[in-house]
């Protein structure tokens, strides 16, 4: 068995959780992995909860959704509370949006709070691409997809007027210094 | 001289099915006297009909490629034929119950896009093929087998309908004014763009016998009696109209 | 020759595609001519992607005023020459049965892509059901044969998209794609192969256009080509003419229209099938329950128990056969569906053992763990 990563993204609809999991699962696809993604649809991923999720393997997929996250990236309170549970519990890691999260303490958990909607707000001056923030983080954290495929990944799936924009904010993320 | 149409009919297919008296046995003869007129191949012809009397016109008598389709949507099939194949010369024949009552959104929508049809509505006001019941053309106080009272509602002006929505060439005559309908046919046949004649085509059997109109002349009178000419409507009053069935050409000004 | 092999019309290689836009694809792979379609959830991006696609390749492309426009259009341009397809879900699938009724009757070779969700009626939009696979076979009066696929993957919304078009090509019949919301919205890497393989309309001059031909299946011009065709519903000669009082021209055509289907379904038939060899309970699935079950059953396998799975490709026609053979060999068989036992109803049909039908029709995909709850509870 090759490996495989299941990940969740979480948060608010609104804030680019289902464009965050597409760009994802393309960056999957340009590393030559086997990908399945799927998420919330339709007025349900407007204002409430809403998530995507995105499997990458090195074998074809049997069970396209998340069973258990491998790793859960969780940028609103209600979403990280509902999902928290979910997630493996020895190597599995949480990446959350401080402090738009506050966490509770889960036995071995490795959770790992990154200020992305502050980082956009100062750094971009954009609140709307902290989802790519977040994600060039959660990249560099684990490894799950290559740093070239991901940014190939922004390019086809962003449109031409806001690339440069989330294009920025996915490197920020990438090259974020760790405290 | 009257056209010999029967270089345009299948011989081999079954006599006609129209009662005695029926005006679509004339339509039938207009509608092939226009394309003779017109020197029109047949074989470039399609013709597209729905469900009812007027729908067996062209199917399966007509000598051409004829679609006869479900009731309410010879129109869009006929657009799916039009659009992949803009070579074939398409027309729509069929009834008022069925083009106006059952396929009434296929008919305004086909009209509002323009697409490039001749729609040969025959109006005789009633259901015939299923029994004689109301039609949403038919005039006020007729009776038929479900008016028994008389029709309580106003009867539809497909005219005005199908301007409204956007028809290049919109036109009403009756198979009592052959010379005026076989050049509206022709008009409609050369207008690009979508085109819709209202035929008025009495039914002795269905219409004329519940409205105590005991022969064929009987029921022709009664809607002759009714035609007037645009332009002798013009300046009248809505009363002196009601009940009126005006003829003409009602051009939607593009053409 | 009738099957051509042609260059795909996507470069090959590896796509990050939704079910929806892998079946819009597969069309366009397929050379179809002509779609028109009527909006609804959770269908709607196959439009799209089909809508701008065809600026692209040049095919015609409509959005008509309602399903019954958008099929009936269909008809008419696939018998003006076109490959031609509509998508829908379960309400406008029930809008379109007469004109599916009409396409068999007239042997109109069209393909509808049928998104399923969760009914009756309205339904929950946005979440997956099963509920049609019973509208898909019986869905108007009539005995009815059409031929109906479940994919389960993304892949298969391309290659079976693919593969409907020529089946309604090769037997003159409606091909409905049974999907769900549930794989229409999952995005999957597929492959595009460099080349497919296209199954080309018969034609013969003259020949009747509704004859028996030498398989059932006559040959099939188009207007415009100077046949003088003559195409009804009403029951027709073998040249179209309507003889609506005689019982052999009736009897004749039901029964062609009828066997035409059924006695090539072992051509027509795929089904796959996994650890059935040994195995006491075996699982009948399809679509993206199968994902789900045979999560289950590999997983159960490695703890050493002894279930199978069939894997149900062609839903219509039904695969009576080979559940005939299964259930003389296995103790159970258990179905999972995403309807009330819709499939399970017709496996009791033809298997001649215990049928267990299992049914979550709350609008949510069937859990891995919830069917390998369910088969131990059997073993």
């Amino acid at each position: 068995m090759g490996a495989v990563k299941q990940v969740r993204l979480c948060g608010l609809g609104g804030q680019g959780i289902v464009l965050a999991g597409t760009i994802l699962g393309h960056a999957g696809i340009n590393d030559r992995k086997w990908v399945a993604g799927s998420s919330s649809y339709g007025a349900e991923a407007r204002g409430s909860a809403c998530r995507s999720e995105v499997i990458i393997s090195d074998e074809p997929i049997s069970f396209p959704h998340v069973i258990e996250a491998d790793i859960l990236v969780a940028m609103s309170q209600s979403a990280y509370d509902k999902y928290i549970e979910n997630v493996e519990s020895e190597k599995g890691i949480v990446i959350y949006d401080d402090p738009l999260v506050s966490t509770k303490e889960i036995n071995g958990l490795k959770q790992i709070g990154i200020p992305a909607t502050n980082i956009a707000a100062t750094e971009l001056n954009n609140k709307q691409v902290a989802n790519m923030v977040i994600l060039g983080i959660a990249v560099e954290i684990t490894k799950i997809v290559t740093k070239g495929a991901l940014i190939s990944a922004v390019e086809k799936n962003v449109p031409e007027r806001f690339k440069a924009l989330n294009l920025k904010a996915v490197e920020l993320g990438l090259n974020w210094e760790m405290e | 001289m009257a056209t010999d149409v029967r270089q345009y009919l299948r011989l081999e297919a079954p006599p006609m099915p129209f009662c005695p008296g029926c005006g679509d046995r004339i339509l039938l003869r207009l509608i092939l006297t226009a394309i003779d007129e017109l020197k029109i191949n047949m074989d470039d012809m399609l013709f597209v009909s729905g469900i009812g009397c007027a729908a067996w016109i062209p199917s399966p008598h007509f000598n051409a490629d004829t679609l006869h389709t479900l009731h309410g949507r010879a129109i869009a099939f006929a657009t799916g034929a039009k659009l992949f194949n803009p070579k074939l010369k398409v027309m729509v024949i069929s009834g008022d119950g069925d083009l106006a009552d059952i396929g009434g959104n296929h008919l305004i929508h086909a009209a509002r896009r323009n697409i490039d049809l001749t729609v040969i509505c025959a109006n005789n006001m009633v259901y015939g093929q299923t029994g004689g019941q109301v039609a949403a053309t038919a005039a006020k106080g007729v009776l038929t087998a479900t008016t028994t009272a008389g029709n309580y509602y106003r009867p539809f002006d497909l005219c005005k309908l199908v301007n409204a929505a956007g028809a290049t060439y919109a036109a009403r005559y009756s198979v009592t004014q052959p010379t005026l309908l076989i050049s509206s046919i022709k008009k409609a046949l050369q207008t690009e763009g979508f085109s819709f004649i209202e035929v008025i085509s009495p039914c002795p059997t269905q219409f004329g016998r519940r409205n105590r109109l005991d022969t064929p002349k009987d029921t022709f009178k009664f809607f002759e009696d009714k035609l007037i000419t645009k332009e002798d409507a013009e300046g009248l009053s809505p009363q002196e109209l009601e009940n009126r069935i005006i003829t003409g050409e009602f051009s939607n000004g593009s053409s | 020759m009738v099957l051509k092999e042609m260059k795909s019309t996507l470069p090959p290689g590896s796509y990050y595609f939704s079910g929806n836009e892998a079946a819009a694809e597969g069309a366009i792979a397929a050379q179809c001519g002509y779609y028109a379609g009527y909006p609804i959830t959770p269908s709607s991006e196959l439009m799209h992607r089909i809508a701008a696609r065809f600026r692209e390749t040049g095919a015609v492309f409509m959005q008509m005023e309602d399903e019954l426009a958008s099929i009936c259009s269909i008809i008419g341009a696939s018998w003006a020459g076109a490959r031609a397809m509509t998508a829908t879900s379960g309400p406008g699938f029930s809008l379109m049965q007469e004109a599916i009724s009409y396409a068999i009757m007239t042997e109109t070779p069209i393909v509808i892509v049928d998104i399923q969700r969760v009914g009756p009626s309205t339904g929950q939009a946005t979440r997956p059901g099963g509920g049609d696979m019973m509208q898909a076979k019986w869905g108007s009066h009539g005995d009815r044969e059409v031929i109906a696929i479940s994919p389960w993957s993304v892949q298969e919304m391309y290659d079976q998209t693919i593969n409907a078009f020529n089946l309604a090509e090769r037997y003159r019949v409606p091909v409905i794609l049974l999907s769900d919301e549930a794989i229409a919205h999952l995005r999957e890497r597929i492959e595009v192969r460099e080349r497919i393989t296209i199954f080309n309309r018969r034609k013969e001059k003259g020949a009747p256009p509704f004859g028996a031909g030498d398989d059932g299946v006559p040959p099939m011009p188009a207007f415009g080509e100077g046949e003088k065709l003559l195409v009804t519903a009403s029951t027709h000669t073998e040249y179209g003419l309507r003889k609506t009082n005689d019982p052999l021209v009736q009897a004749k055509l039901a029964s062609r229209l009828h066997y035409k289907i059924v006695n090539k379904r072992e051509e027509i038939i795929e089904y796959e099938h996994y650890h059935v060899e040994d195995a006491e309970v075996v699982v009948i699935a399809y679509g993206f329950t199968a994902r789900s079950s045979l999560f289950a059953v590999e997983r159960l396998r490695q703890e050493g128990k002894k279930v199978g799975m069939i894997r149900l490709k062609t839903i219509w026609p039904f695969a009576d056969r080979l559940i005939r053979n299964l259930g003389a060999k296995v103790k159970k068989v258990f179905v999972p569906e995403m309807n009330i036992g819709q499939m399970a109803g017709e496996i009791m049909k033809y298997a001649p053992c215990d049928v267990i039908s299992f049914s979550q029709t709350n609008g949510e995909v069937i859990h891995p763990y919830t069917i390998m709850e369910q088969l131990e509870r059997l073993l």
